[in-house]
């Protein structure tokens, strides 16, 4: 399921990417990796603020929607 | 011997303020990604021989927005003797990643481990003698905020840039990649064998402007060797390269990094979050901030109290007073030193009325300014930025470009710099079209003027803010129309770091005040000062030598400009001639209606306008509320200062972009006060 569909609190691990390489890429630089826990911290009608490797990011709604997690 | 230093990092990791404390100099420091735009060069004060760069922060050597490839070119091309690189010690994890990648490019490295102080309240303990023997750097600790450690890190430092000692080389990839990284080497030009292995990694990992720069020849081999090591990796290498890293990095985490118990619990700034990013609140208390900011600056009635002025309203007062003692004790220097009528004239109503026009309103702009850099500072804009994302992209942008809108209320020319860290062309574009039509600092005097002289105490406020309020309004509809017609093409996604919200401290904010009230102080000093005495001697002078203003130079100039104008309602030569001063700095419009508006004959008209009573009673012969508004409405969004051109002209990269930009705001300026003219006549 995608990113977007997690609620508030939850923990879960990234599994694909399904947007453009250059959006990938910088995600990945920010450490959205494959196998990485995300804790969803935040939300609003913006999108969500996200844990990743102990630091705090937010992502509109409709990117959040290209992460895959399991 | 000369050497020179380069900072780099992380957005946010606290750069800047290390910069300030290494340098003695007082850069901007906010507590939002993206301070540092540009790349800024200053001096170690302890030793004049080292040069320290100051390098945009940036999350890894791929660049993704404009600012991060200036810090990737510095390392890479124009190799510095060493690089310092800061590691936020709060987030060493996602920090490190940019550091494995200047490792990769074998510069000699300095790692600074900053906000330490941080880590300890979190329970944490980072061993940097460990890390120091993984990666063969120094490794040192430090707290730039109270400037712990600077000492021994630039020591370092300047051991390991004479001493020209490598990092060691890591063992980070599987042995697909290392042997296509290998192989690609090999046939690369390069004269250097780090800089060979450091393109192949590049290219491997599908680094497009590496690529690009690669000869056609090598093209083909290239694209191969990624095939072959695409096959192992199932499919996509990049991805591998960015897992082994984080891998390795986690490896190395585990070995020198003691989690306290308190790692994953929920923060002080997750619980502000929770407030300040509400799905309900946010807007409103947002709105709640600005209206504070703005009462704070203009308020006659502050906190609702009947006659209570505002810090900004009081301190202008103040100086207004001031001013007219000054000008009162030159006045009479003057006439016992028995001044001739022209210079007298070019003293009082030149000198002394221009630039006390403009002085008058330094305390509001200095207020404003104050206000604003309490926002950066405390990490709040980021969250603002996120909280409009969900408005901003019904307009065709992103929440990021409200940084540089927000910023737009205080000065366009930082403001313009700051559209730099948004990630499309199609959003800077339209970003640096609107922000001039923020109300900038040196747009209130005009506001301020025309509100003491034409409007009711009890509607001042709310016609200063209703002109604020027609800015924003021309902004977002400006951004729709742009985006729908004009610029087309993909909104940029919406992807920010929030930092930790922290207490600003006094002394970054009064730097950060200072700089910008003796930038004004400056400009009053030179430019103002310089067209004050032009426009003295333009409106004082024909060919037959002195006259007076009705028969003047300036006013056949302003009177041939009167065509163009009197369809929006000012069609006095006087306005003409204001907003072409305008065009200099904004704020020259109240320095140029204070030459030509006042009569300095009238004592007592003289001192109500220094006490800031009646600002320029003359102005009410020409202008009507209507025409007022329609005239501040005109200055607003018509071209700005010619610093603020040269800022879009710079960012744009073209002249064709930047007549475009202007163009259009003119064009707009002129439909709207047209609009407020007949509008207003009809009603009023």
């Amino acid at each position: 399921m995608s990113l977007a569909m997690v609620s508030l609190g939850e923990t879960r691990r990234i599994s694909e990417f399904t947007g453009k390489e250059d959006l990938k890429r910088h995600l990945q630089d920010l450490g959205f990796v494959k196998g990485e826990e995300v804790k969803v911290v935040g939300e609003n009608p913006s999108g969500m603020i996200l844990l990743v490797k102990g630091v705090r990011i937010a992502l509109n709604r409709g990117l959040a929607s290209k992460i895959l997690v399991a | 011997m000369s050497i020179t230093i380069a900072l780099a990092g992380n957005p946010n990791c606290g750069k800047t303020t290390l910069f300030n404390d290494i340098t003695g100099s007082k850069q901007h420091v906010g507590n939002w990604p993206g301070v540092t735009v540009d790349k800024k060069e200053g001096i170690y004060r302890k030793n004049r021989q080292v040069t320290i760069l100051d390098l945009p922060g940036t999350y890894s050597l791929s660049p993704y927005s404009a600012e991060e490839i200036i810090a990737r070119d510095y390392i890479v091309k124009e190799k510095p003797d060493a690089v310092i690189n800061i590691v936020d010690g709060t987030s060493i994890e996602r920090n490190l990643y940019l550091t494995l990648q200047i490792i990769e490019t074998r510069i000699p490295l300095v790692i600074a481990v900053n906000m330490m102080d941080e880590v300890e309240a979190k329970g944490d303990v980072i061993n940097c003698n460990k890390l120091s023997e993984i990666f063969g750097v120094p490794v040192i600790p430090i707290v730039a905020r109270s400037g712990k450690g600077i000492k021994e890190l630039m020591d370092a430092a300047i051991e390991i840039a004479n001493a020209k000692k490598k990092p060691n080389y890591l063992d980070i990839f599987d042995d697909n990649i290392s042997g296509a990284v290998e192989r690609i080497a090999e046939t690369l030009e390069d004269p250097k064998e780090e800089d060979r292995i450091w393109k192949a990694i590049k290219l491997v990992e599908g680094d497009s402007i590496v690529t690009d720069s690669l000869p056609e020849n090598k093209k083909a081999f290239v694209a191969e060797m990624i095939k072959t090591a695409e096959k192992s990796a199932d499919g996509d290498t990049e991805a591998k390269i960015a897992d082994l890293r984080y891998k390795y990095i986690t490896n190395t985490v585990k070995k020198a990094v003691k989690k306290g118990a308190l790692d994953h619990a929920e923060t002080k700034s997750d619980k502000l979050d929770r407030i300040l990013t509400n799905r309900i609140l946010a807007i409103p208390i947002f709105a709640a901030v600005m209206y504070l900011l703005f009462s704070f600056t203009f308020s006659e009635n502050f906190l609702m109290i009947e006659g209570l002025p505002s810090p900004g309203i009081w301190l202008a007062g103040l100086v207004e007073a001031g001013w007219g003692t000054l000008t009162g004790w030159v006045e009479s220097a003057l006439v016992s030193l028995g001044a001739s009528d022209w210079a007298f004239s070019l003293v009082i109503d030149g000198i002394m009325e221009g630039i006390g026009a403009v002085a008058g309103f330094l305390p509001l702009v200095l207020v404003m300014f104050l206000m604003l850099s309490f926002l950066e500072d405390s990490g709040y804009m980021a969250r603002v930025a996120f909280v409009m994302d969900r408005l901003f992209r019904h307009l065709g942008l992103s929440g990021k470009s409200f940084i540089p809108l927000l910023m737009g209320f205080g000065c366009s020319v930082p403001a313009l710099m700051a559209s730099r860290t948004l990630d499309s062309d199609k959003d800077r574009r339209i970003t640096m079209m609107i922000t001039p039509f923020m109300s900038c600092g040196a747009k209130l005097p005009i506001y301020a003027m025309f509100a003491a002289t034409l409007f009711a105490d009890s509607n001042k406020t709310l016609i200063v803010f209703s002109i604020y309020m027609l800015g924003l309004v021309v902004a977002i509809l400006s951004a729709l129309i742009l985006s729908k017609f004009v610029i087309k093409g993909e909104t940029s996604s919406f992807i920010m770091e929030l930092p930790q919200y922290r207490i600003p401290t006094g002394k970054s904010i009064l730097i950060h005040g200072w700089e910008k009230v003796k930038g004004f102080a400056i400009k009053a000093g030179t430019i103002i000062f310089a067209s004050t005495v032009l426009i003295w001697f333009l409106s004082s002078f024909n060919f037959n030598g002195m006259t007076d203003m009705e028969n003047s130079f300036l006013a056949y100039i302003g009177n041939s400009f009167k065509v163009i104008f009197a369809p929006l309602g000012f069609a006095d030569w006087r306005a003409s001639v204001g907003v072409v001063t305008g065009w200099i700095a904004k704020e020259n419009i109240v320095a140029t209606f204070g030459q030509l508006f006042a009569n300095i004959e009238d004592e007592a008209v003289l001192e109500a306008v220094m006490a800031g009573e009646e600002a320029l009673p003359a102005i009410k012969d020409v202008f009507t509320t209507v025409t007022a508004f329609s005239y501040m409405a005109f200055n607003l969004l018509c071209m700005p200062c010619f610093a603020a051109v040269g800022a879009i002209k710079r960012e744009m990269g073209s002249w064709k972009w930047t007549l475009r930009a202007v163009g259009f705001q003119m064009l707009v300026a002129y439909i709207v006060a047209l609009l407020i003219n007949v509008i207003g006549n009809l009603i009023f």
